[in-house]
């Protein structure tokens, strides 16, 4: 890609060249034509002058000296005006008709009468002359002017040069001021670039769009979009990092002091009890990890999912079977609802089981003992894959906080996390789905992933 | 001497409270902040280990709310919060030690007796009373320089007793310092422990006041 100002530089010089080049041929042109006019209309004023002294002269003569035939022939030598482009050779020779030479200057080419009068272009001894001839209103004189068309041709040049001579010149200042006008136009954006180029990797501010003109005024938008979304991520980076050390300090300090109190303990049971909940602690730390490294994988800036069918009743079973034996534990009923028939959406059956896992996890967690759990899918709407508990459901001034890293609820006292729902709506954008929240009529909470449509069994 | 463990999560106050019991503590373990609120209104603990971050009311708030009664109790705040403003907000709102997680259980244990100690006007780390020294850290007792044997709730009466020094306990305080919630008090505890003491120490350390309850020293 051509810089900027060597594309206007280009264009604008180019066009400019050209215009100027045509013009200048233009006035060439038309400075010839007028000066090969006015140089016949001088050919002409001087038949009509010759023609009248001739006749004149003649007349007088005869009258002096009787019909005699006894003319001699008058040459005559013209002196050359060379300061003045419009005086030329001219040379001529008078006739009386019918063949008799009255006048003929010395440097006049070798040329017979001509027949036909008015002008007419001849070429003698190696030179091209431009010939007026004419008769007087008697019809018994003619008179032939002729001038060497090198002459009139240098001229006619002549004229030309001294139109075309102030546009030579014109055209470097010309070029000059565009080049300077370009430079000019264009400073707004190398100040604009240099702004960018100047600012340290942490300086995220956004770029004075006063400053810019308007032309501009999109990229400056533009960057400035591109700014503000990295300042985003780079400030949700932060935050997860510091988020995710604060939240592993509590692990941490279990850990350290129930080794502390195995250490320190006197009786057999108080120790076993301590390195048993070592152990536990080691295992919620563990998932803690696990859970940050998943939802930093899930970077949506690490490019679009792949994605293949996947079978919902599968992943509704996979859910399931991994949360059994919790929901054994809690005392809660686990059940399956699978759409007949089979349907399937296009994703990640890997992330989408772990979302689906996550919701049924989160449901069997905060359902109370006795409480029923079910998962199920439905098509009704593109398709939604369902987990409703009859738990507590959650306060409505929580339900947009709940998807939030490390938020927990007000009310909650749990192990988990803190994690789960980020996780999942991550996974719900990076496969276009929604995340629908809500307590139910029923009473219960209701968790549903929302694909926005299903694909064919046989694609 | 009996300590309010307030911590949501699980694994750390089932450690606490251990580590803390281990140190001679009777310990109360409530997990949310309203519990916190009630359990302070509603007994009277020499000290109270304070989370931050805490379900249904924040630590902050419970703690504002003890000191908005006039409450002296010494507290502790542990949190995960480090920042200096999250100190200076919690120092400011009334507590009077802060320590941030991880911490150590020991540098834990210390900063309770000290805590404690401050709020029974007593400046040197042991208690003393005529020919008997109990040094707190070291969990032991000394009577003219020789160290006596006790149990786990003799000492217990027996630190309570000093850090009251000069002032009668009723039967039902000491109680409440030896036993924390769900522990049995079987009857006559504290007399039996009172008896044992007094085989240890000579029967005139610990005094009978009648109808009043026991006294270590001249009661004020």
């Amino acid at each position: 890609m051509k810089s900027l100002r060597a594309r206007l530089l280009i264009a604008v010089g180019g066009a400019t060249l050209l215009v100027w080049a045509v013009t200048a041929a233009l006035a060439y042109l038309s400075a010839r034509h007028e000066a090969a006019e006015l140089l016949d209309a001088q050919l002409a004023q001087s038949t009509r002058l010759l023609l009248q002294r001739v006749a004149f002269e003649d007349q007088r003569q005869r009258s002096d000296e009787g019909e005699g035939e006894d003319d001699e022939e008058v040459t005559d030598k013209f002196e050359h005006d060379r300061l003045n482009p419009y005086v030329q050779d001219q040379t001529f020779t008078v006739w009386r008709l019918p063949g008799h030479v009255l006048l003929r200057t010395d440097n006049a080419p070798a040329m017979g009468l001509l027949a036909r009068t008015g002008y007419s272009d001849l070429i003698e001894a190696g030179r091209t002359w431009r010939v007026l001839s004419r008769r007087d209103a008697t019809g018994r004189y003619q008179v032939q002017i002729a001038q060497p068309t090198q002459g009139r041709d240098r001229a006619a040049l002549e004229v030309a040069m001294r139109i075309a001579g102030p546009m030579a010149i014109a055209l470097p200042l010309l070029i000059g001021f565009i080049y300077l006008a370009v430079r000019r136009g264009l400073a707004p954006l190398n100040a604009l670039a240099g702004e960018v180029a100047r600012r340290k990797p942490d300086e995220l501010a956004p770029l004075d769009a006063d400053d810019t003109p308007p032309e501009a005024s999109p990229l400056v938008a533009a960057l400035n979009d591109l700014l503000a979304r990295i300042a985003g991520t780079l400030d949700n980076e932060r935050r997860f990092t510091a988020d995710a050390a604060h939240e592993l300090r509590t692990p941490l300090a279990a850990l350290k002091v129930q080794a502390q109190v195995a250490g320190m303990a006197n009786d057999e049971a108080t120790r076993m009890h301590a390195i048993g909940q070592v152990l536990a602690g080691a295992d919620r730390a563990a998932h803690l990890v696990e859970q940050l490294l998943r939802l930093a994988r899930l970077d949506p800036l690490r490019g679009p999912v792949q994605m293949h069918p996947c079978g919902i009743e599968d992943l509704l079973l996979e859910a399931v079977a991994a949360l059994a034996h919790l929901a054994h534990e809690k005392g809660v009923t686990l059940s399956i609802e699978a759409p007949q028939p089979p349907v399937m959406v296009a994703g990640d059956p890997e992330m989408i089981a772990v979302a689906l896992r996550n919701l049924v996890e989160n449901a069997v967690r905060y359902t109370p003992a006795g409480g029923r759990v079910q998962v199920g899918a439905d098509c009704a709407q593109g398709v939604r894959l369902w987990v409703r508990d009859d738990g507590p459901g959650v306060a409505a001034n929580e339900l947009d906080r709940l998807t939030e890293r490390f938020y927990r609820g007000r009310e909650v006292t749990s192990e988990g996390s803190g994690l789960g729902l980020a996780i999942v709506r991550r996974i719900a954008e990076l496969h276009g789905a929604g995340l629908a929240l809500a307590n139910r009529s029923t009473g219960g909470f209701e968790a549903a992933l929302v694909f926005p449509s299903e694909i064919s069994r046989n694609p | 001497m009996r300590i309010l463990l307030v911590e949501d999560d699980a694994l750390l106050g089932d450690g606490l409270a251990a580590g803390l019991k281990l140190a001679g503590w009777s310990v109360d373990w409530v997990r949310d902040g309203e519990a916190a609120r009630l359990a302070l209104l509603d007994q009277k603990y020499d000290g109270c280990v304070l989370d931050l971050g805490l379900p249904r009311r924040d630590g902050v708030s419970v703690l504002k709310d003890l000191r908005g009664r006039g409450d002296a109790t010494p507290v502790l705040i542990l949190t995960a919060r480090d920042t200096r403003d999250d100190k200076v907000a919690g120092l400011d709102a009334g507590a009077d030690d802060y320590l941030t997680k991880p911490f150590d259980l020991l540098e834990l244990q210390a900063r309770l007796r000290a805590l404690t100690r401050r709020a029974g006007g007593q400046a040197a780390p042991t208690l003393t009373h005529a020919d008997v020294t109990l040094d707190p850290a070291a969990r032991s007792v000394t009577r003219e320089g020789q160290v006596v044997t006790l149990s786990a709730r003799e000492y217990a009466l027996l630190h309570d007793l000093l850090a009251h020094k000069g002032r009668i306990r009723a039967r039902a305080e000491l109680e409440e310092s030896l036993y924390a919630w769900g522990e049995e008090v079987e009857s006559n505890t504290v007399e039996v422990y009172i008896h044992h003491l007094r085989k240890k120490l000579g029967s005139d350390f610990i005094r009978t006041v009648r109808g009043l309850g026991y006294v270590v020293g001249d009661a004020a």
